[in-house]
């Protein structure tokens, strides 16, 4: 794995939750055009993490932030950085679907335009393509301007990541995006993410072992021991990670012996 | 091969051994029954019987009895430890009808008294040539009307935007003086009206910068009407699920954006609520407009000139004249506060019920 | 791809949580503005009643002024004392107050846990719209509708229990005493406690109460252990709220009240009793300059008092509820 390609990169990246030290040192690469998976058990900070890479972590009150994020060389944390900005590169697709409930389909996919303050020049173009990749446009092609509650679970999560994708981001962070969903939902949006995973850098968060085996050409393993903060035990291509685990605390996970 | 499926009931098993609770049931229903209405009309039958003062039977006869009865009741359901659940439920009864008859007692009063005094007339004149004993037939409350909308509605414009700012700072913000302006939101809810009027009094009239005017009285009104729009927008905006924000942000939306596109709109029926309490809230207040607008016989229009009537100091002025038909004005303006606080509330609430339902 | 986290870690940094971009900076300030503008409008509030009567406090002396009977504005040098008042109005709050937490708590826990769903939530309509009700539509309904009757329950009182001493009247006349005004002060009062005890009941986990009943515990049982440990703090903050209401009541009981300058400590159904709000508004229309001083110094002592009762209720809602940051 060289390390000049990467696109998104994390260095020495600490967390704390006022004085509670949550996470150690992470130093991850993630390579353009690739899915990368953090897998481990509750609680060890994969979702922590992940808040990292676009700046959603420093909303919470008693936040603390150490080591560096960086995006294209350029260390987002750096001075004069707007979190803003982050946020138009790097976008999320969260656990529990969130369409905005006083929208239409429609305007959902093109809120985040709107929210930005950016005008689209061919909105029409837009809706159509953003919710072709996030495979839903046949669904509701018919009823753009019906309110997206009006979906069900799986079509409302398609929903959010086709108005995430209308942002065109060069990562797509997603935090256990089907842990909220059936089976046949989970299956499209994994395929989905297969589809799109050319296209962008796909970081995604998951409790699911054989999902990671399913769509992550790489995957970390997060782990926190007895209080201590938690930390990458083991990182790197997926087949090795599930099938030749380097530690034995990833050969313990992977086969189910704990988490 | 066609699989045959019984499908005949399975028997149950009759008697004493099926549904062993039922029966227990059934007695305790009838004591309830019996210890609901026995007491009442014994009760009953000693008042008529005997000509005992009402309330006296009441607390000296029924309450005793229905006590005991509750008490017994108790006892079968639960045994000694019973006595008390009796007591409980008695008394819950008991306290909470004797104020709702209160209460009621109240309505019934405006709306009875109220009714002779209202006509299309009263609503809409003024009192210009009005006298205290003057028919009905002359006169009415269209001058305070009119002036209790502009007053009302003058510190509705200024408290409304300070209240909903003041929420924002409170859920969409982190700083650290949070506690303190809850607080003081809190201590502004228990100014006691009168001083209101006296802070403005001391401030613009007591100090020479104006005589009573309308105006002065929509400022006595902003400590009164703050703390309720604060606190109910406050609760709209929390409703608002963090999710929704996040969503919003994660997009790439500077705070005011996603405030004013996502989590605004999701609490816009809460936000209407707000106003229409804040507004319900301070349409009857009497004692500060007593002390800064004064009172007036007939329209003024004029917020920054001179004394302008409103409802409550119409009612204010009449109560105490002493006249049959001054008792009777006062009584139809107290019908229309209460009518217009009636449709206030019956507006919040069903603003209220829509948000409830665009939630799936 | 070293994994060896022993590295040194790196120093923390400071997290621009703070708004960053121009418009952001904008929508925080008129934020912040207008919650402090809070602050400003009690400061304000303060500062004009205190410079009012501050000649006031100094010609009367603050002790005098608080805890003094006479209140003669035809003498000269004016004399003017508050202590009746005060004490009437702290009576008049104690008394609507002790009489409206158990009607609010009862109506409040019939409608949350004994009332089936539908007659709840006519009730909860009623309650939130008698609390509602103006205070002068209270006194007019008090002076002119409920004090006949309320004065025939004090003969009554006064009859079973004239020995006690708070049941005393020496004068037959029932009318216009603390009695009746305390319980005006009550009607108007128990729909602010019970909404807000309402309010807390219906937020109680319903999982706790029904482990209660799980475990065997009646209905009254579970009221004493369970409901009332868990809502309590947030209930004694309502009541505090409630208190702070009735002591601030002016035209509710300007009518059912009559205004003596002599303090009636405990006869409650005397025709004698003391109402700061009351007196203020009572006496404004005729009061001179130098009156009008010690009124402004009244409404101060009024408004200190309640700030401390809505402190201590602050405080112990907060106390109670740590969960609402």
């Amino acid at each position: 794995m060289t390390l000049n390609n990467s696109h998104l990169r994390s260095e020495d990246v600490n967390v704390w939750f006022g004085e509670r030290h949550v996470l150690k040192n992470v130093s991850l690469e993630f390579p353009s055009n690739q899915v990368t998976a953090l897998i481990g058990p509750s609680g060890c900070g994969k979702s922590t993490f992940i808040r990292t890479l676009n700046r959603m972590h420093e909303l919470i009150p008693s936040a603390g932030f150490g080591g560096k994020v960086l995006l294209d060389g350029e260390d987002i944390y750096g001075e004069g950085v707007d979190p803003v900005k982050v946020r138009l590169k790097v976008g999320m697709v969260f656990q529990k679907p969130n369409p905005f409930p006083t929208m239409t389909i429609k305007e959902n996919v093109l809120s985040g335009l709107k929210l930005s303050g950016r005008k689209s020049d061919n909105a029409s173009e837009l809706v159509e393509t953003s919710l072709r990749r996030a495979s839903i446009w046949n669904e509701v092609k018919d009823r753009l301007n019906d309110p997206a509650i009006s979906l069900s679970g799986g079509q409302q999560q398609r929903l959010c990541i086709a108005r995430s994708l209308a942002m065109d981001p060069e990562v797509l962070l997603m935090d256990e995006p089907c842990s909220a969903l059936d089976p046949g939902s989970t299956r499209r949006i994994e395929e989905t993410i297969l589809e799109l995973a050319p296209q962008m850098t796909i970081v995604i968060v998951t409790h699911n072992m054989q999902q990671a085996q399913r769509v992550a050409d790489q995957t970390a393993f997060f782990l926190a021991e007895d209080g201590n903060p938690g930390h990458v035990v083991e990182f790197g291509r997926t087949e090795q990670v599930f099938e030749q685990p380097i530690d034995p605390r990833t050969n313990d996970y992977v086969n189910g012996h704990f988490g | 091969m066609e699989k045959v499926i019984d499908l005949t009931p399975v028997q149950r098993p009759k008697g004493n051994e099926s549904a062993p609770w039922a029966k227990i049931e059934l007695k305790t229903r009838a004591a309830v029954v019996l210890a609901s209405v026995v007491p009442g009309a014994i009760a009953l039958a000693i008042f008529f019987a005997t000509g005992i003062d009402f309330m006296a039977m009441l607390f000296a006869i029924f309450m005793p009895i229905q006590v005991v009865a509750a008490a017994l009741v108790g006892i079968l359901v639960y045994g000694r430890r019973g006595i008390l659940e009796g007591l409980l439920v008695v008394v819950t009864i008991f306290f909470a009808s004797f104020i709702v008859v209160l209460l009621f007692s109240v309505l019934w009063s405006v709306i009875d008294n109220g009714s002779r005094a209202i006509s299309w007339q009263f609503i809409s004149q003024n009192n210009y040539y009005i006298k205290p004993n003057t028919s009905l037939d002359y006169g009415g409350v269209g001058h305070a009307i009119i002036g209790s909308l502009l007053i009302v509605g003058t510190s509705t414009i200024i408290t409304v935007p300070m209240g909903l700012a003041t929420a924002v700072y409170l859920t969409e913000t982190q700083g650290k003086t949070k506690g303190i302006i809850r607080t003081l939101l809190q201590a502004m809810s228990g100014l006691p009206s009168v001083v209101s009027g006296l802070f403005i009094y001391a401030a613009f009239i007591a100090s020479g910068i104006t005589s009573y005017a309308g105006w002065t009285g929509s400022l006595a009104l902003i400590p009164l009407m703050l703390p309720t729009v604060a606190r109910v927008s406050e609760e709209a905006l929390r409703l608002v699920p963090q999710e929704l924000r996040n969503g919003a942000l994660a997009l790439g939306a500077p705070v005011w954006r996603a405030f004013m596109m996502v989590t605004l709109p999701a609490a816009r029926s809460g936000m209407v609520t707000a106003v229409l309490l804040g507004i319900a809230r301070v349409i009857g207040e009497t004692a500060p407009l007593v002390l800064t607008t004064f009172a007036a016989d007939r329209t003024n229009l004029n917020l920054f000139g001179g004394a302008m009537a409103s409802l409550p100091t119409y009612l204010f002025g009449f109560i105490s004249m002493g006249f049959e038909e001054s008792l009777q004005r006062a009584w139809g303006a107290a019908l229309v506060i209460m009518i217009l606080v009636a449709i206030l509330f019956t507006t919040a609430r069903l603003a209220s019920r829509t948000r409830s339902q665009v939630r799936k | 791809m070293t994994l060896n986290v022993d590295r040194p870690v790196p120093e923390r940094r400071k997290l621009a949580a703070k708004p960053f971009s121009k418009a952001d900076r904008v929508f925080f300030g008129v934020a912040r503005a207008a919650a402090f503008s809070a602050i400003v409008i009690v400061s304000l509030i303060l500062v004009f009643l205190v410079s009012r009567s501050a000649s006031t406090f100094a010609e009367q002396g603050i002790i005098d002024f608080i805890f003094g009977s006479t209140w003669d504005a035809s003498l000269s040098p004016i004399k003017m004392q508050l202590w009746p008042m005060l004490w009437g109005s702290i009576l008049i709050s104690l008394i609507g107050t002790a009489l409206a937490v158990p009607m609010a708590i009862s109506i409040a826990y019939f409608i949350e846990f004994m009332a089936p769903k539908r007659v709840a939530k006519v009730a909860t309509l009623i309650v939130d719209l008698m609390a509602a009700i103006p205070s002068i539509v209270l006194g007019l309904w008090g002076a002119f509708v409920f004090t006949d009757v309320a004065a025939g329950w004090s003969k009554q009182l006064n009859a079973l229990f004239g020995w006690i001493p708070i049941f005393e009247n020496n004068s037959d006349n029932f009318l216009r005493s603390p009695f009746i005004a305390g319980l005006v002060v009550t009607v108007m009062i128990v729909p602010i406690i019970a909404s807000i005890t309402r309010e807390i009941f219906s937020q109680m986990d319903r999982d706790i109460i029904n482990a209660s009943l799980a475990l065997g515990g009646n209905r009254e049982s579970t009221l004493r252990k369970v409901i009332l440990p868990t809502a309590g703090g947030g209930v004694v903050g309502g009541v505090l709220l409630g208190l702070g209401r009735a002591l601030g009541e002016t035209v509710a009981i300007l009518y059912v009240l009559n205004l003596v300058f002599d303090t009636n400590w405990y006869q409650i159904l005397e025709s004698k009793g003391g109402s700061i709000a009351s007196m203020i508004i009572s006496k404004f229309g005729e009061a001179g300059p130098e009156e009008v001083g010690g009124l402004m110094a009244a409404g101060v002592v009024l408004f200190v008092f309640t700030l401390i009762i809505n402190a201590l209720a602050s405080y112990i809602v907060a106390k109670a509820q740590p969960w609402r940051k």
